[in-house]
């Protein structure tokens, strides 16, 4: 079991005090493709954020691979977040002033690897997306699809134990949508844990097992 | 998993890279820092290089000295009409000698306007009487041949030492030593030429007077007993006015002088002449530092300010960062650095080229006489205000970087 949610509740506090997420009960095994779906407004969001280490949650417990993540340490949690998770963004969040190859090799950065043993690393994933001719070139040189795939690189440069993505079809067009699901559906067959938070039906229908996440609680559809 | 640290090659890297691809941020504000530290080193400089051109207007003037004048009495007092003169005699002068406890080196004066001629060449020029120890109050700088010594004064030496214009008016390329030269229809041997460093003098600057004797002035210029004025240094940790009390006394008993009679006698105090110049240039010193504190506080200002602006403006790229995997403390470091970095190179180049400046304005104001009036900062000076600069900086960076170590990522990844 790589993720292993129980019980989780999440509320954001304020005047009207809001129940996000209610008593989540996940569980995903290593080398699964998973979508989480639901719509806007549904915690799916919330949910991915508190898988990344990202957010807090306020009761529960959460494992990931083996790790129980509570009450960690900001560094801690930057740490776990370097090792252990990929996140690629419908935004791609690339550093736009930093080249395709300097934005892959960055989260090596933050792990103290040398440069050069960095951007080997970095060329190598590269190649895998089939982009080591754009490496030396800037985010906004690329189109969508490179700049996700450039992302999706980074994201693996770590060799982390899962992906994370959160509507990486978001900004692409179909055609490019399809091929970025591509990717993840390869990954997926090299053996890497994928989950894909998304509300578009055709991103959850090219995964191998849907989510739904309908007002903070998982709908198991035996409503 | 390592921490980054301020002296991780790596990061220094990956702030230069950051730094190098702002292009326009970066220099708006390194500007402000590199004209802030150039401001302050060049208004320190500054002050340091006019204060030394005012005192290289006393160079070789001795700025213990003092002067007592006669004068004519402003009280009436045992049958003397007030109005009346009194004369400085010799006997007064010896007295004075004996009796002033803090005199160190002291010369009578004599001051006579004669014309003077040498072959078909004449002029107007004033003719100063001197002892030999006038040497230790005025440093003259002798050109050539020497200047009037004692044996000159104690055998009523019809010699004199001729003023550097004087002897370019008379004699033209020619040198004067040797020669006679007719002073009021006395002839005098020249015995040297001499001139003065600075500007400051007491009856008359050496360049354009001449020189002769005061045993000789009293007697080739019927002067008698009289004499014109007394000059004299005071000894180490006194001031020459410290001797007024003993010379207003002696002077008001041997010539009926009432002894409240403060205008009869003159005196003159150049070492408050010189503490007045030298307060001047202290408030001088004062108003650029204060001046050059407030261009360094607006600089130190705009950096934090700018790195505030960068702080906000790089949210997301923050949080992006965080997202893979930066913590906190890594983040923190590369503002801060980027701030420090910005400012030692700046602070450095400002000062640099306030030295520059400093450098050309020491060399326009060169003269060979003089030398450099010391349009300078001294090497500890500048690492003080790169050091300032250099803390100050930091403090300026702080605020923002403790500002974008508290950036959520999650907040951040929203911010776009």
């Amino acid at each position: 079991m790589i993720i292993s949610l129980h019980d989780v509740n999440k509320t954001y506090p304020g005047i009207v005090p809001l129940h996000v997420l209610k008593d989540i009960n996940l569980e995903i095994e290593r080398g699964e493709l998973v979508s989480i779906m639901g719509a806007s407004g549904s915690g799916k969001s919330t949910l991915l954020n508190i898988l990344g280490i990202l957010d807090s949650y306020d009761s529960g417990d959460y494992v990931l691979d083996g790790l129980e993540i509570k009450n960690l340490s900001e560094n801690r949690a930057a740490e776990i977040r370097n090792r252990k998770i990929g996140f690629v963004f419908q935004s791609f969040n690339l550093i736009n002033y930093k080249n395709a190859l300097e934005n892959v090799a960055l989260p090596l950065f933050y792990q103290g690897v040398g440069r050069r043993k960095r951007n080997a690393l970095a060329m190598e994933q590269l190649e895998r997306m089939g982009l080591a001719d754009r490496a030396h070139h800037l985010p906004g040189e690329l189109s969508g699809g490179q700049k996700q795939r450039v992302a999706i690189a980074r994201a693996l440069v770590t060799k982390p134990a899962i992906i994370l993505a959160d509507e990486p079809t978001g900004a692409l067009d179909s055609h490019t949508s399809k091929e970025v699901m591509e990717v993840f559906r390869q990954l997926n067959a090299d053996g890497m844990t994928v989950v894909i938070v998304t509300h578009d039906p055709g991103v959850g229908a090219a995964t191998n097992r849907v989510i739904r996440i309908v007002d903070g609680v998982i709908d198991n559809g035996d409503v | 998993m390592k921490s980054t640290s301020i002296f991780d090659i790596e990061n220094w890297r990956e702030i230069t890279a950051t730094l190098a691809r702002n292009k326009t941020r970066t220099f708006l504000t390194a500007f402000g820092i590199f004209w802030g530290t150039a401001m302050l080193a060049m208004l320190w400089g500054g002050s340091q290089g006019f204060k030394g051109m005012m005192y290289r207007n006393f160079d070789g003037f001795a700025t213990n000295m003092g002067a007592v004048f006669p004068g004519t009495r402003s009280i009436s007092y045992k049958g003397f009409n007030k109005g009346s003169w009194w004369n400085l005699t010799v006997q007064d002068i010896d007295n004075i000698r004996r009796v002033a406890p803090y005199i160190e080196n002291s010369s009578m004066m004599y001051r006579s306007w004669v014309s003077a001629s040498y072959a078909d060449k004449s002029k107007s020029s004033g003719v100063l009487g001197v002892e030999d120890t006038y040497t230790k109050l005025m440093e003259p700088v002798v050109y050539e041949g020497r200047f009037i010594n004692e044996s000159d004064v104690r055998s009523y030496g019809k010699v004199c030492v001729i003023g550097r214009n004087m002897a370019t008016e008379l004699f033209g390329e020619e040198s004067p030593v040797g020669k006679s030269v007719n002073l009021a229809n006395v002839y005098f041997t020249v015995v040297g030429v001499a001139g003065q460093r600075g500007e400051a003098s007491i009856m008359g600057r050496v360049d354009d007077n001449f020189f002769i004797p005061a045993s000789t002035m009293r007697r080739a210029f019927n002067r008698g007993n009289t004499v014109d004025a007394f000059m004299y240094t005071s000894v180490r940790g006194h001031k020459p006015s410290d001797n007024e009390p003993y010379i207003r006394r002696l002077l008001s008993a041997a010539h009926s002088i009432h002894p409240d009679d403060e205008r009869a006698v003159s005196f003159m105090d150049v070492s408050e002449m010189f503490e007045m110049a030298n307060n001047l240039f202290l408030g001088i010193s004062l108003l650029a530092l204060f001046v050059g504190l407030g261009s360094l506080m607006a600089g130190v200002i705009g950096v934090g300010n700018i790195m505030w602006i960068i702080v906000k403006e790089r949210t997301h790229e923050f949080g992006v960062r965080r997202a893979i995997g930066a913590k906190p403390a890594d983040i923190t470091v590369q503002v801060l650095s980027e701030s420090v970095l910005l400012t030692l190179v700046a602070g450095i180049a400002g000062v640099c080229f306030a030295s520059l400046v400093l450098a050309g304005a020491d060399q326009a104001t060169y003269t060979p006489l003089n030398g450099y009036a010391g349009f300078q900062i001294s090497f500890t000076t500048a690492m003080i205000i790169v050091g300032a600069f250099f803390v100050l900086g930091t403090a300026a960076g702080t605020l923002p970087a403790i500002k974008a170590m508290r950036i959520k990522p999650i907040e951040a990844l929203r911010d776009k």
